[in-house]
């Protein structure tokens, strides 16, 4: 009888956990318990912060090291291209300045939103998801800092992603390669609508919904739509088409867009301090 | 379990979510992370048997999930399954050849993650069985079968279970 006991105990365990672990799933998809598990995994985020700082503080730099040394030849002749390319870029900047100051002065006249006139938090991405099924980041500063669920994040030249999670002290950004990313674009004269999915990370977006006769051009670039009820606002760049193509028989190009922002090598990033209307 | 014992237990379980989330994730090979958590419950289940490898798994399940946007508690159900299926798997029925532990941890993190894609798939997230699936579960499955011999040696600590002449011998659970 003891013998029958001690086999039977696991299997016991096992159905408890098991369903333990089904019950979880299923209270957490039917969103019952957002606000708990939000609040558990923003706890988590808080008091994991100072032992990640610690350890980055420590692993970074044997890391940069080593990276560095690997890539020395490569990194030379990428500082000759930067420099090349930043004395054609000041030229560019000051004759756009003055582009730029009507354009702002026409969009105050006009009262027509803009992305560059929303205030930003700045921050520093601390770590990237440690899981092979998302495409996400982590920044050193969240609720207390002014950012929240939902809010729009770019780096200096194109959008990074959103806010899923904002702790006390840090927040958690999908990034818009996710699986689960989907961003409304408009692009061209004539202002096309366009939807960009992400594909992974270090893969391209893939662009739905342009029709065959739509001109899409390499190098084009696209920008969210901000249509309503979008979850970013309109006129932030995300990225420029990468390749184009009609496939046989279909009745959408395929195209694909490379990002603007290296969303690979992430260092400082800016939350915009903006929410979707609802 | 006595205090101290639980006590090593809770530490290895904190060292390795640290190095899961503060190392591994600045880590890519091809373009995917090793997956250390799930390294626990095979430990567990290879050195102290199905029940404690079930309920290993699902602690470190729930640790996992807090951190990453899949499915909360997915993670908890595939390393409940991994853990239990290693505990009931008799290693050292294999003639207990030094093999045996790192050749378990890659077939069942093998294994796991292709159980964990497919879960979430079932569960509405069909875009985790994407094309990079097949280098994801190599890596998980190579590093996690590098690493299993000494992280088996430190569940073997953690659990009080002494040394074996060889350390990746499985020991006979208590429980058999």
């Amino acid at each position: 009888m003891a013998l029958t006991r001690r086999s039977t105990r696991p299997r016991f365990t096992l159905l408890v956990l098991v369903l333990a672990a089904v019950t979880i799933i299923t209270i957490a998809y039917r969103g019952h318990a957002d606000s708990v598990i939000n609040s558990v995994k923003s706890d988590a985020l808080d008091a994991f912060a100072p032992v990640q700082s610690a350890v980055g503080d420590v692993a970074r730099p044997i890391g940069n090291f080593f990276d560095g040394a690997a890539h020395y030849g490569s990194l030379q002749s990428e500082n000759a291209r930067l420099r090349a390319e930043n004395s054609r870029l000041q030229t560019q900047a000051l004759q756009s300045a003055d582009a730029q100051t009507a354009f702002q002065n026409l969009l105050k006249t006009l009262n027509l939103p803009w992305a560059q006139n929303i205030p930003t938090v700045p921050a520093e991405v601390v770590a990237n998801s440690a899981s092979n099924f998302e495409s996400s980041i982590q920044l050193n500063k969240g609720r207390d800092a002014g950012i929240d669920t939902g809010m729009p994040v770019v780096s200096g030249s194109g959008l990074v992603g959103r806010v899923v999670v904002a702790s006390r002290t840090r927040s958690t950004v999908l990034l818009i390669t996710d699986p689960t990313s989907n961003v409304g674009v408009r692009f061209g004269p004539a202002g096309n609508l366009a939807v960009a999915a992400g594909q992974g990370h270090g893969a391209p977006l893939r662009v739905d919904l342009i029709p065959p006769q739509v001109p899409v051009n390499k190098g084009d670039l696209m920008s969210t739509s901000g249509l309503q009820q979008s979850i970013y606002p309109p006129g932030v760049p995300i990225g420029t088409v990468l390749t184009t193509g009609v496939p046989r028989g279909s009745f959408q190009q395929a195209v694909t867009l490379a990002p603007v922002a290296d969303l690979g090598r992430l260092q400082f990033v800016a939350v915009m301090q903006w929410a979707p209307k609802s | 379990m006595s205090a101290l014992l639980r006590g090593r237990v809770v530490l290895l379980v904190a060292v390795v979510l640290t190095a899961q989330e503060a190392l591994m994730a600045g880590l890519r090979i091809r373009g995917a992370h090793p997956d250390l958590m799930l390294l626990l419950p095979i430990a567990f289940g290879l050195v102290a048997g199905a029940e404690r490898g079930a309920a290993m798994g699902f602690v470190a399940g729930l640790l996992a999930d807090l951190f990453v946007g899949t499915p909360f508690g997915l993670s908890a159900l595939v390393f409940t399954l991994v853990g239990f299926a290693v505990g009931m798997g008799e290693g050292d029925r294999l003639g207990g050849g030094w093999w045996v532990t790192p050749l378990t941890a890659t077939v069942a993190s093998a294994a796991g993650v292709l159980l964990y894609a497919g879960l979430g798939a079932a569960v509405g997230e069909g875009q985790m069985l994407h094309e990079h699936l097949a280098t994801i579960t190599i890596v998980v499955a190579v590093v996690n079968g590098l690493l299993a011999p000494p992280t088996v040696r430190l569940a073997r600590w953690a659990m009080d279970l002494g040394r074996s002449s060889s350390w990746s011998t499985p020991v006979r659970s208590p429980m058999r």
